[in-house]
């Protein structure tokens, strides 16, 4: 801990000028059928990296049955009125590309990378599943298959059985509390809901075509209105969700899981959105606590206590809301001592300003690590798709390193008080409930589950 | 067809130490990473583990950079840092804003000169270890499978064939001496290489390693055990008890070619038409068309990175209803119908454009997206210290893209037979698994 470490020796070599950081220019249009686009050059490879999102996912369509929207992303790409699946996979391996479907909470989309010279037919292709997905049977019906063995699997993994507890107790009736069907519901997936869900969501009023890469956007855009000029469709009616629960009290949520070896730890509370005019704040206040290696968390009950490989902090944004959460996977003996030191350490930023050369530490860092994106096209990518998906200001990227550095330990300390709501969070304990209920109940009432997620103690 | 060129400055400092530059002003990140040229491999008999407990005392404190110092001035001059073990090298390495490259160099040579740690760290350490094999295998779904419940049965000599990760008796036995003797034994910088990529001018980047590093005394050049395996014979097989899980698992194993031969090229592009994704044979055959996978994948991990006998490997998850030597019969099928028809003209050149795009990835990609560069950096130091040679990373790919059908089907036929290979069971204890079918 800092209270141990030595003084910095004099030896070490001071930071040089710094080198301006400068983002690469975007291009924007939108189509006469409302396609938005946005596309930057970067040319440190000859290929590119593209996503087309929509503006919808799980949480739209919870009501007919968790994660549908991501079922069907996982057909979208198995069949279209051109191709069958085969054709599909091959036909990606003879432009040398990668393809992926997915859908979250909020957003559902096709990823794509590929060689530059072979950019046209690649987007052909995500043209085809954006429009003319097919559906077919056979395919929907294996997949649904696999998914059915997916969700008994996932249900053997700590850090599923620790996330999905946490999210019910932070969400409550709130869509975002389901992350992953029962197997029930697998069973009961039809692909005329898969359908009916493809011709709601993907629709050129929904979406955002994003591409990063080793092209010239001006040639890019007329290919992009080309292929995607005549697609028609409206974005979906918004949907009111259900408000989030109180938070009161830690409350214990114990996950048995017999013969486990270690206790998953996760612990959090209710945060905000990334358009949030604290989200800059409440960044740096987390990269301080537990976002970082060289934070106070992973200093403290791994480099000092040795408890812990992997403790971290994070801020998660969803659209609607956010959460914030502590996790480590720790020694059986060792939870009630883990959780103590946690709560110290977020009690700690709540209490006592943070002192002004740990902050400037925890700026350059952020800042710093903010830069890495550009580096490569992926990196780009995600970091443009963020301030468009979010809807944040233009000069985000430009601006953010300044507002990171005009924080101050009032600042944090103020962030703290406001997020991290250490009295009243919920905590979930995954492991042997012999080895570790004890130790965990000090710290609150605790329900305990089983891992299909049924109350034991009842 | 629009070929990548990296531009390559190599050099080499009186004490040994190899120094490899590759600028690229794209951002204004450098990348510096230091590669020793000892795995896990070749840790000393009775230590099993310590090379990667070795790594992490790397980060515990050296000369002038007591314990927290390395990490928290890398942290804070806005860079990330991280190291690993592998079979035959172990890296340190660094992304940071390029006004913090001196800095970053300066931690390295400390590190490289002097370790200075102590019991208690060794203690810490081997705690935050076991939690770091808890978390990864002991406590994982499939934990480990199949790279660490491989070895044992594919494997005789001792160097291929054991923990990795580390038995925790000898992660408990080893001692500071071993520590400091396993420092002054592999640690010399005639055992390693510097690498510096990105925003970075070439003789800016010579004159600082000249600075920082030139000094470090060389060492003796290091003992290497003999990691060569006696002829395999006979197909092996092994089980291992899978305590979470759901579904039966198993892994096949076969054993590669020499490195950088043709065969060895030919079986990389083998390796994609039967792993690469969705279209390779085995998923499509066995998850997509016979449906009696629920995951089939693998191929040759890490195929640059490795300088020692390893193997082509294919993981398979299964559903209950089949039986391992039913799944193992559509596995086999698989690689029968390879063997007997090869591949198609259409199918060896798509094989060949997901190569080359790939490997265009593999340069500049980040790891877990936050390391810009690192694939060029372990590929520039593997080429170093295994094959003297890192101008590789600019004409490896001709090797690849000149495979003939005929050889792909030779490899086939000569690597992908029963005596070639090792198959490990991975059951689940919990579940009403049928051994009939």
């Amino acid at each position: 801990m800092a209270t141990k470490a030595a003084e910095i020796s004099n030896l070490v070599p001071a930071l040089a000028a710094e080198r301006p950081v400068t983002w690469p220019k975007r291009t924007r249009a939108q189509l006469s059928n409302g396609l938005q686009v946005v596309l930057a050059e970067a040319h440190s490879i000859p290929k590119f990296h593209g996503e087309l999102f929509f503006r919808a996912g799980n949480a739209l369509v919870v009501d007919r049955a968790p994660s549908l929207a991501e079922m069907t992303a996982t057909v979208v790409r198995t069949g279209t009125a051109k191709r069958a699946s085969r054709q599909i996979e091959e036909d990606l391996r003879r432009l040398g590309a990668d393809l992926g479907t997915s859908a979250g909470q909020d957003t559902s989309a096709v990823s794509f990378a590929g060689l530059s010279e072979y950019a046209e037919p690649l987007l052909q292709l995500v043209n085809e599943l954006a429009r003319e997905a097919s559906f077919p049977e056979g395919e929907f019906e294996r997949e649904r298959r696999q998914k059915l063995e997916e969700v008994k699997l996932e249900r053997t993994s700590p850090g599923f059985l620790a996330g999905e507890r946490l999210r019910k107790a932070l969400f409550g009736a709130h869509p975002y509390a389901q992350i992953s069907p029962g197997e029930a519901q697998v069973a009961a997936y039809k692909r005329e809901d898969l359908q009916s869900v493809y011709s709601q969501i993907y629709t050129p009023e929904n979406a955002l075509l994003m591409m990063v890469g080793d092209f010239d956007p001006q040639a890019m855009l007329n290919t992009i209105e080309k292929l995607f000029g005549a697609w028609t469709g409206k974005k979906p009616a918004a949907k009111e969700s259900a408000a989030l629960p109180q938070l009161h009290a830690r409350r214990v949520f114990l996950v048995h899981n017999p013969g486990s070896v270690q206790t998953q730890i996760l612990a959090g509370c209710h945060a905000i959105t990334r358009k949030h005019p604290d989200w800059i704040r409440l960044g740096l206040t987390n990269s301080l606590y537990g976002g970082a290696f060289n934070s106070r968390l992973v200093m403290n009950i791994r480099e000092d206590k040795g408890y812990t490989y992997s403790p971290r902090s994070s801020v998660n944004p969803l659209k609607q809301h956010g959460y914030f959460s502590v996790s480590a996977a720790v020694r059986n003996e060792v939870v009630a001592a883990s959780l103590t030191e946690i709560f110290y350490e977020i009690d700690k930023l709540r209490s006592l300003p943070v002192p002004e050369t740990e902050l400037a530490d925890a700026q350059n860092y952020l800042t710093g690590v903010f830069s890495m994106g550009l580096a490569t096209q992926e990196g780009l990518l995600s970091q443009f798709s963020t301030v468009e998906l979010n809807e944040l200001p233009a000069d985000y990227l430009e601006t953010y390193r300044e507002k990171v550095r005009a924080l101050t330990p009032e600042d944090l300390m103020a962030t703290a008080r406001k997020y991290f709501d250490s009295a009243n969070m919920p905590i979930v304990v995954v492991g042997d409930r012999e080895q570790i209920q004890e130790q965990a109940a000090l710290f609150g009432d605790t329900e305990v589950f089983d891992t299909q997620g049924q109350r034991l103690d009842k | 067809m629009n070929r990548l060129q990296v531009p390559i400055h190599s050099s080499t400092l009186k004490n040994g130490l190899r120094v490899v530059i590759a600028p690229d002003t794209t951002a204004p990140v450098v990348t510096v990473g230091i590669y020793y040229k000892i795995g896990f491999r070749l840790e000393p008999q009775g230590r099993s583990g310590f090379a990667h407990l070795f790594e992490h005392m790397m980060f515990q404190g050296s000369e002038n950079a007591p314990k927290m110092q390395h990490i928290k001035l890398i942290n804070s001059s806005g860079g990330v840092l991280n190291g690993s073990t592998m079979y035959d090298v172990t890296n340190y390495y660094e992304a940071v804003p390029s006004n913090a490259l001196e800095r970053v160099l300066w931690l390295e040579a400390d590190r490289m000169r002097a370790l200075k740690v102590d019991d208690e760290n060794l203690r810490n350490q081997r705690d935050v270890v076991k939690e770091e094999v808890r978390v990864n295998v002991m406590n994982q779904p499939y934990g480990g499978f199949p790279w660490l419940d491989m070895p044992p049965v594919a494997f005789r000599n001792w160097a291929n064939a054991h923990n990795f990760y580390g038995d925790f008796a000898d992660l408990d036995a080893a001692t500071l001496v071993d520590v400091q003797k396993f420092f002054r034994t592999y640690y010399v910088p005639n055992n390693a290489v510097l690498l510096l990529l990105g925003d970075i001018k070439p003789e800016e980047g010579a004159a600082l390693a000249e600075k920082y590093f030139a000094e470090i005394p060389k060492g003796a050049t290091p003992p290497f055990a003999d990691p060569a395996e006696p002829p395999q014979k006979e197909e092996r097989r092994g089980d291992v008890e899978e305590k979470f899980g759901t579904l039966p698992a198993m892994a096949i194993g076969y054993v590669m070619p020499q490195r950088r031969t043709t065969e060895w090229y030919a079986m990389a592009l083998l390796d994609q038409a039967l792993h690469g994704g969705r279209a390779g044979r085995i998923h499509r055959e066995l998850v997509l068309e016979k449906q009696v996978a629920v995951e089939a994948d693998g191929g040759i991990d890490d195929i640059f990175g490795y300088n020692g006998p390893t193997q082509m490997t294919t993981r398979i998850l299964h559903k209950p209803e089949y039986s391992s030597e039913a799944t193992l019969a559509e596995f086999d099928a698989v690689i029968r119908e390879v063997q007997e028809t090869g591949i198609s003209e259409d199918e060896l050149q798509q094989l060949k454009v997901k190569w080359r795009s790939d490997y265009y990835s593999t340069l500049e990609g980040g790891r877990g997206g936050y390391m810009p560069r690192y694939g060029l950096m372990h590929l520039l130091a593997c080429f170093t210290l295994f094959d003297n040679e890192p101008q590789l990373v600019n004409t490896i790919l001709d090797g690849f893209l000149a495979v003939t059908r005929g050889q792909v089907q030779e490899v086939a036929k000569k690597y992908l037979r029963p005596e070639n290979r090792a198959i490990v069971f991975r059951m689940p204890v919990k579940s009403e698994v049928k051994e009939a079918a």
